[in-house]
């Protein structure tokens, strides 16, 4: 069992996380249930998608019950705290330095660097999935991405998770 | 259609799910107008049809009325047919949905009518379980994408078996939650023979209405006899326990893992009701009489409250021990469970910052028509309408918002306000395919009753607030296959006006000019409406041709603040550090280079030149 909140403004992949991650444990054969935002918020507002691993009914994560908070958007982290457990870690998309219970990559600028900041979501879900604690394993996310039918696509996506997974291992060893 | 399929699980959206569903039943003719939570069921309808090779027929219809009357006539002809919409859908669609339950169906006809507790993203939680009493057509209440799913095809069936439109209703959390789902064969195309006349039932007067009232309601009684989903059943708990909850869709997901969850809900027996109406009544009172006391959780309206005919012994929202409004969050449901067991609520945290507001996108070109109404009218009465541009209301631009279409319909009474004729003015903007949904039959009634405002049509060619669905005026159906596009122009011409005139959102002084001419038209000469359509494609939509410019504040930047307020743009950035300094959002600009023009400093400039 685990849960995550993902959150951020709308227009920066939150849905296509959610999604990736909903089809890699469900094509383990597991449960798996999520909740998304759409309509008007998506329009640059505040956005979160919820995201439970286990038997569970409800496609909501209640208050001080998520294990991981993967935030594109430092700003929108507070919104989005009261979901974490004591326990909880945080994984931000921030230039600033990782502080307890909050590691932060600077996503946004490791995804321009080659090119294309829309992919600064999976370049934090690159960080994210070398935690020890993370749900799905990073060769899964791979496995995943790599079929995607448009070969760009696919390799941007991949490049884009390495370099996320990079930047954890950098700041970890 | 391969053995493969059969044990196939996918991840799936609860939409999606709904769709699939309606596929595995042999559906063959589906319509819908776009509208959160519901847009995604005909969308995924168009990509179920394309990867099976499915010969379904499915459009996007210019308003839900028209979507539930081609299903229905579908369904008198033969076909298993259904039309999704919104809540606020089916109120435009209550006409023909109220009559052709006493007419009934013939091929199975279900209506997935989507609600939205909270409200998320619409003007009202209405309960559509209500709105099925109301009309007395069959509910199904699905509380998960899984269920969704087998719930379509029972409803598919509930429809064909005792020919009633059946309606299927998923809250927000269960259209846009997504689970692992098993899949199944589709099944044969369903086909109950073609349509034969019978004038006193499918063209039935008054008094044949009677006739057929009457055998509506011996349908009901027997629905309530025979069929299982009318029954609540026991998914929590223990029978002997002294406290009974009742409760049914998406909420009752909720409900189960918190009761679950913890064994200080030991003592509750959790009972879940498929049919929410017509709902066996004796069962419920059953209930009631065999434990202490019984709580009723179900969205929004108390419907199967209001089914236990004896509520001494039960709480819910008649008692008012369920909050009247608001989403029943899973939040909000253990504080309901607490409070009927006499514990303390819990302490939990909650969040410390406002949620951020939404906005027109960078490159949005409403922004641009918003700017100049403004500029040209000053202080008008704005009445906006539904889409993204209700996001005006930012720039100041979006006085009021009622209903699909009612920026036309009430600018016709705004004007007419007996102490202020003739000393305020009143714009109207309403986007493309609100235009055609809801807005033409009130500008014919503007126009023929000499109505005097400028109306704004603000076409991006898509409807773009719910995912860039085709118009009318698009020349492809849903599924991509040829469409007779509609011309906006020679509509509004045909509906009367004699000014129409098409201008490009992003050309200022064009833009200004054509708003200045309308002014004069409407306010100075022939006092009558006057349209002004300012076309230019969403920026989103693959219609939109990327600008490839980006822009730069220069020195001779003020710091008065007029992007951020008077053009509300996003990629507009005021920095506070190291010195307070406006800059641009590289990743944001759209390089619509629009600021150039409205910036009072003349401080924006194209980048590197």
């Amino acid at each position: 069992m685990a849960e995550l909140i993902l959150c951020g403004r709308g227009g920066q992949g939150i849905v296509f996380l959610t999604r990736l991650l909903g089809d890699i444990v469900s094509s383990k054969g597991l449960n798996v249930i999520s909740s998304e935002t759409h309509g008007m918020a998506v329009r640059g507002g505040s956005i979160n998608s919820h995201l439970r691993i286990g038997a569970f009914s409800s496609p909501l994560i209640r208050n001080g019950h998520a294990d991981f908070l993967l935030s594109l958007d430092a700003t929108e982290t507070d919104n989005n705290k009261h979901y974490l457990k004591s326990q909880g870690v945080i994984v931000e998309n921030s230039p600033l330095p990782s502080e307890n219970g909050v590691l932060r990559v600077d996503a946004a600028r490791l995804a321009r660097e080659f090119g294309r900041v829309q992919l600064e979501n999976v370049v934090l879900l690159g960080f994210a999935c070398m935690i020890n604690e993370f749900p799905i394993q990073s060769d899964e996310i791979k496995a995943r991405l790599a079929l995607h039918p448009n070969e760009q696509v696919r390799a941007m996506n991949l490049v884009a998770l390495d370099a996320g997974s990079k930047a954890c291992l950098t700041e970890r060893c | 259609m391969t053995e493969k399929q059969n044990s196939e699980v996918r991840f799936l959206m609860g939409n999606e799910a709904i769709a699939r569903g309606a596929i595995e039943a042999g559906c063959s003719v589906a319509a819908a107008y776009p509208g959160t939570p519901s847009s995604e069921v005909l969308e995924s309808l168009v990509r179920w049809k394309k990867e099976l090779n499915h010969p379904i027929y499915l459009e996007w219809s210019v308003n839900e009325k028209i979507a539930f009357e081609v299903a229905y006539g579908s369904s008198l002809a033969g076909a298993r047919s259904m039309a999704a919409m919104k809540m606020v859908g089916l109120n435009v669609a209550s006409d023909p949905f109220l009559s052709a339950a006493y007419l009934g169906v013939r091929g199975g006809l279900v209506v997935v009518v989507a609600d939205d507790p909270g409200p998320h993203s619409s003007q009202t939680e209405q309960d559509s379980r209500f709105f099925g009493w109301f009309a007395k057509v069959p509910v199904l209440d699905p509380g998960t994408p899984a269920e969704a799913l087998t719930m379509m095809i029972q409803a598919f069936d509930l429809s064909e078996k005792y020919q009633v439109p059946v309606l299927l209703r998923p809250c927000l959390r269960v259209c846009h939650a997504r689970q692992n789902v098993a899949l199944n064969v589709p099944g044969a195309i369903g086909d109950v023979g073609p349509f034969k006349r019978n004038w006193t039932r499918w063209a039935a007067i008054p008094r044949y209405r009677l006739v057929l009232h009457g055998e509506l309601n011996e349908k009901l009684a027997t629905i309530v006899r025979d069929e299982p989903g009318s029954l609540p059943s026991l998914i929590l708990g223990n029978a002997s326990a002294s406290i009974a909850l009742i409760t049914s869709g998406s909420v009752s997901s909720h409900v189960r893992d918190i009761v679950a969850s913890d064994p200080e809900y030991g003592d509750i027996a959790v009972y879940k009701v498929d049919m929410p109406f017509p709902a066996n009544t004796e069962a419920l009172q059953d209930i009631v009489d065999s434990h202490a006391k019984t709580l009723v959780i179900e969205e929004t309206y108390p419907v199967l409250e209001l089914q236990i005919r004896n509520r001494t012994k039960v709480t819910g929202r008649m008692s008012g021990d369920v909050p009247p409004q608001g989403e029943l969050t899973p939040e909000a449901v253990e504080d309901i469970l607490v409070k009927t067991l006499d514990k303390p609520t819990p302490t939990r945290s909650t969040p410390t910052v406002k949620p951020r507001r939404p906005s027109l996108c960078p490159g949005c070109p409403h922004r641009p028509a918003f700017y100049m109404i403004k500029e040209v009218f000053d202080k008008s009465v704005y009445a906006g309408d539904i889409g993204c541009y209700t996001l005006g209301i930012n720039m100041g631009v979006v006085d009021t918002c009622l209903c699909m279409g009612a920026s036309i319909g009430m600018a016709g009474g705004l004007f007419r306000a007996p102490l202020e004729e003739n000393s305020f003015r009143v714009v109207s903007t309403i986007g493309d395919s609100t235009f055609f949904h809801a807005g033409v039959p009130a500008l014919i009634n503007a126009v023929h009753t000499r109505s005097s405002f400028v109306l704004v049509i603000m076409d991006n060619a898509v409807t773009a607030m719910t995912g860039g669905q085709p118009t009318p005026a698009t020349p492809t159906l849903a599924d991509g296959s040829p469409a007779v596009p509609i011309s906006l122009e020679r509509l509004v011409h045909g509906c009367g006006v004699d000014f129409v005139e098409v201008v490009d959102p992003y050309d200022h002084a064009q833009l200004r000019e054509t708003l200045q001419k309308a002014r004069s038209y409407t306010y100075d000469e022939a006092r009558g409406v006057s349209v002004v359509i300012a076309r230019r494609p969403c920026v989103m939509s693959s219609l939109a041709e990327p600008s490839s410019l980006r822009f730069e504040v220069g020195e001779e930047c003020d710091l008065c603040m007029s992007c951020i307020k008077d053009l509300e743009c996003p990629a507009f950035k005021f920095v506070k550090e190291p010195e307070k300094r406006m800059t641009i959002d590289v990743d944001l600009c759209a390089g619509c280079g629009f600021c150039v023009n409205t910036c009072p400093s003349h401080a924006v400039k194209v980048k590197g030149a």
